[in-house]
C-alpha cells in the first residue's frame, strides 16, 4: 500500500487577508457548495430550492438556466446531504461541489472598483443588485460572482484556480491598501 | 466589432467569454442523401451581410447561443438561446 495519505487543507488557508479602511479581501471558509442541475423544463425552481436549503445558513445563487449553487459555511454531514439530493429528485440532480470550488469575499467601499480591474460585468448597483449573480471571466480565470451586500461580494472560483485569482486579487487591490 | 455580445441570459458580455461555433445551419432530415450531407458538413457560403452563427457562452452560462451578426460592419441584430422556439421541438 502507498505511503502517501492526500492531506485536505484549505487552499488558501496560508493567504493573509488583504485589509485597509476601504477594502477587505478574505477567503471564506470551506464549507459547502452544491451544484444544483435541474430536468429540462422544469420551471419555478427557485421557491422549490429555497425551500430546500431553508436553514438560514444556506444560501441559492443562479449560475445560469436550470443551474444553482446552494452554499453555506459550514460542511454538510454526509447523511443530511444525502437526504437533500433524494429530496431534489426527480426535478434536479444536486453533485457535491464542497472540494471543488472555493470562495472569497471581498468587501469594502474599493471592492467594486478592485473588482472592475479584472472583469467586464457591469458591476453598477442599479445593473447588479444585491443578491444577483454571474458567471463571467476575472482576467483570464471563469468566476462566479454575487453581490451579498451593498459593497460586498461572493466570488466562487475552481480550486485549482483559487491561489492564482487571490494572488490577482491582491494585486488588484493594492492601489487601495 | 462585436465586441460587446447580448446574450439572453447574462446580458451584454465582451466577446472573450465566447468561442464561435460556426454557421448555424438547418440539420438535414437523417435519411437526407450524401450530397446534402455533404453540404452541411463541408460547405459554407461566405456571405457579405447578416449571417446566423452558432456562439457558446463559454466563460459564463455555458449556454449555446445562435447569434445574428452583419459580416461587414459586425452589428449583432439578435441574440437568442438555442435551445428557445422550434429547434426544441425538433428535438423532443
Amino acid at each position: 500500500m502507498s505511503e502517501f495519505r492526500p492531506i485536505l487543507r484549505p487552499v488558501l488557508g496560508t493567504k493573509q487577508a488583504v485589509s485597509s479602511a476601504t477594502l477587505r479581501l478574505s477567503p471564506l471558509p470551506e464549507g459547502t457548495i452544491i451544484h444544483v442541475l435541474a430536468r429540462p423544463g422544469e420551471e419555478d425552481m427557485v421557491p422549490f430550492l429555497g425551500s430546500l436549503a431553508k436553514t438560514a445558513a444556506h444560501a441559492v445563487r443562479p449560475v445560469s438556466p436550470g443551474q444553482w449553487f446552494i452554499v453555506g459555511e459550514e460542511p454538510m454531514p454526509h447523511k443530511e446531504m444525502k437526504s437533500l439530493f433524494a429530496a431534489l429528485e426527480p426535478r434536479a440532480s444536486g453533485v457535491d461541489q464542497s472540494h471543488g470550488r472555493v470562495r472569497i469575499r471581498i468587501e469594502g467601499k474599493m471592492a467594486s472598483r478592485a473588482l472592475s480591474k479584472g472583469t467586464a460585468l457591469d458591476l453598477d448597483p442599479s445593473a447588479f443588485s444585491v443578491g444577483q449573480s454571474a458567471v463571467t471571466l476575472i482576467g483570464h480565470i471563469a468566476a462566479h460572482v454575487t453581490r451579498v451586500g451593498s459593497e460586498a461580494f461572493e466570488i466562487i472560483v475552481l480550486r485549482g484556480f483559487a491561489e492564482s485569482l487571490w494572488d490577482d486579487l491582491a494585486r488588484m487591490s493594492l492601489e487601495f491598501s | 466589432m462585436a465586441s460587446l455580445v447580448p446574450c439572453p441570459n447574462c446580458g451584454r458580455r465582451p466577446k472573450e467569454e465566447f468561442t464561435i461555433k460556426g454557421a448555424a445551419l438547418k440539420r438535414p432530415a437523417a435519411g437526407a442523401d450524401a450530397s446534402e450531407w455533404f453540404d452541411y458538413v463541408y460547405l459554407r457560403d461566405n456571405p457579405r451581410g447578416a449571417y446566423e452563427e452558432y456562439w457558446h457562452h463559454t466563460s459564463g452560462c455555458r449556454r449555446w447561443l445562435i447569434l445574428t451578426r452583419d459580416t461587414v460592419t459586425h452589428e449583432v441584430a439578435a441574440c437568442r438561446d438555442a435551445a428557445d422556439g422550434s429547434r426544441l421541438e425538433e428535438r423532443t
